[in-house]
Parts: structure tokens; sequence; C-alpha cells
């Protein structure tokens, strides 16, 4: 059977977003993928937010969006933080299954 | 929707065909088609792997990812997703077995190799850093092939995603009615 090569699409996903030219800085979008996968405390008012989207985003609240918007200046700006959030945490699940996997199969 | 750029599209081209899908379809269009429509050059490889992690060859069928994602929704607490991927995959697997699976997957009437992969992914979902090759070997001792183990790890994966974006921006919740309208043409039109 024909197979999805899911390593290629993850280091897709991976670069477009913390790597690549967007709105805001690279090492901005990196931090907030970083802290939202379980990293180290970053600088306010990203720490909260990030913090929030990797533990339990359904806790997310009208303020801290607000409070990032206001810091960000563009909706673009704070989408992007936001989708660097979500992407740090799931690509670190990715990670720990695909290695747990493999480590299943040596 | 908390940005309200993503409501209205961020192009004249996105906001017809908002308005267009939405008028054909008889519903407002959901949150998530309007978040892939915005600032499609950001997020584009998210739509690529979902849709081949979704939509693309497996040993799964789509009801069955589609009940994974579902099943991420749930352990992610995200109401929106639960009820979209509730509709999608209770098209393939009927809802009676979609239902007992998010009441208790465990118990639900679910093939075994099924029941173990749920098993796995809750734990890489939940408490990723709990996760061992041990548990990744029950799940294969279940007959589920490595293949089949690492599409089921890409569906969390790219739901852990969806999930979390749709919850920090608050996608608007539809009807049961709407779900089912857009679980059709989610089955249709597919992720990209």
């Amino acid at each position: 059977m024909e197979r999805t090569d899911h390593p290629a699409l993850a280091a897709r996903l991976e670069q477009r977003v913390f790597n690549e030219p967007a709105d805001t800085p690279a090492d901005l979008r990196q931090a907030m993928g970083q802290r939202a996968a379980g990293g180290p405390p970053i600088a306010a008012p990203y720490d909260d937010i990030a913090r929030q989207i990797g533990e339990a985003a359904y806790r997310v609240t009208d303020a801290q969006v607000a409070t990032l918007r206001a810091k960000m200046g563009t909706e673009r700006a704070t989408f992007e933080l936001i989708v660097a959030a979500a992407v740090g945490a799931a690509l670190e699940r990715w990670r720990k299954g695909a290695a747990t996997i493999a480590e299943a199969v040596k | 929707m908390r940005l309200a750029e993503i409501d209205r599209g961020d192009s004249l081209k996105s906001r017809l065909l908002i308005r267009f899908i939405s008028m054909v379809s008889g519903m407002r269009l959901p949150d998530a088609a309007r978040v892939a429509f915005y600032h499609r050059d950001f997020l584009g490889p998210l739509g690529a792997w979902t849709q081949a992690t979704m939509r693309g060859p497996s040993e799964w069928s789509v009801g069955e990812r589609e009940l994974m994602a579902a099943m991420v929704a749930r352990w992610n607490s995200c109401a929106f997703c639960i009820g979209a991927h509730r509709a999608t995959s209770a098209k393939g697997l009927g809802k009676a077995t979609v239902d007992a699976a998010l009441a208790d997957y465990r118990t639900a009437p679910l093939p075994a190799g099924l029941v173990a992969t749920l098993g796995f992914l809750e734990t890489l979902t939940r408490t990723p850093e709990s996760v061992t090759a041990a548990d990744a070997r029950a799940v294969l001792a279940a007959g589920v092939s490595q293949s089949a183990l690492t599409d089921a790890v890409a569906v969390a994966t790219v739901f852990g995603v969806i999930t979390r974006y749709a919850d920090a921006l608050q996608f608007a919740i539809p009807t049961e009615a709407e779900y089912d309208t857009a679980a059709s043409m989610l089955l249709k039109r597919g992720y990209a």
C-alpha cells in the first residue's frame, strides 16, 4: 500500500511556521512554540497565552487574546503566534509518538 | 470568533468565497473553513498534511480517522471539533458507534486494534511525557501495523494543532443540522 510521508509533511509545517519569513519574527514564533510544548517561561505577554494554548486551549480567554492583539498591532500577527503555540505543542507530541514507535520496533 | 478579520475574510476572493459557500450550503460557513481561507501562505502546510492524513492512503478507513479526530477533540475538550468530527465519522461508522466511543471507547463496539490505538493516542494527547515503547508494542501486538500506528499519530498531531487554535480563537458552535451539512462537505471536499 502507498504510504503518506508524514515526516516530510511534519518538517514542512515546522519549517513554514517557525523558520520562514512571516509578519512576526521567527524567533518569537519559535519561543511561542517551545513554551506551548512545555518549555521554560518567556516574556510577557506571550508567556501566559502560549502556556495556556499548550496546556488547555479551551481555557483561553477573550482577555488573553485581546492582550496579545494589542501587543502585536494586527490580527495576522496575532494569528501567527496563536498558530505557532498550537503547532509547537502538537509537534512535540508528533516527535514523541514517532520516537516511541521507532523504539518499539527496534 | 475572536479575530474579526478571519470571520469576514482577508481578501476580496476569500470574502466572496465565504459568501458564496454560505449561500449554496444554506448555512454560515464554519470557522474551521474560514481559518483555512485566512493567511493561506502561513497555514497551507497544515492543510496539506491534514488532507494527506485524513484522506490519503492508510489502513484506517476515513470514518475511523474521523473518529480519532473526534476523540482527540474530546481529550482536548474542544467542543467545536467534537461536533464536527462526530458528525463526519458517524457517516462512516454510524452514529450509535461513534457516540459509544465518545462515551467510552474501551467498551464501544470497535475493532480491538482501533481501541488499542485510541489508548495510545489518549496518552500521547493528554500526557505525552508518559508514553512508552511498551505502550506502542501493545498496539502492535493487537495487530496494528507500524505504518497504521504512525498514521494515527499523525491524526492526533494535526488535530492537536486544530483543536488548540479552534479554542484559542473560540470557533462558533454550529447546530446539529449544520454540523451534518458540514460533515457532508468535509467528506466531499476534504481539508486542503
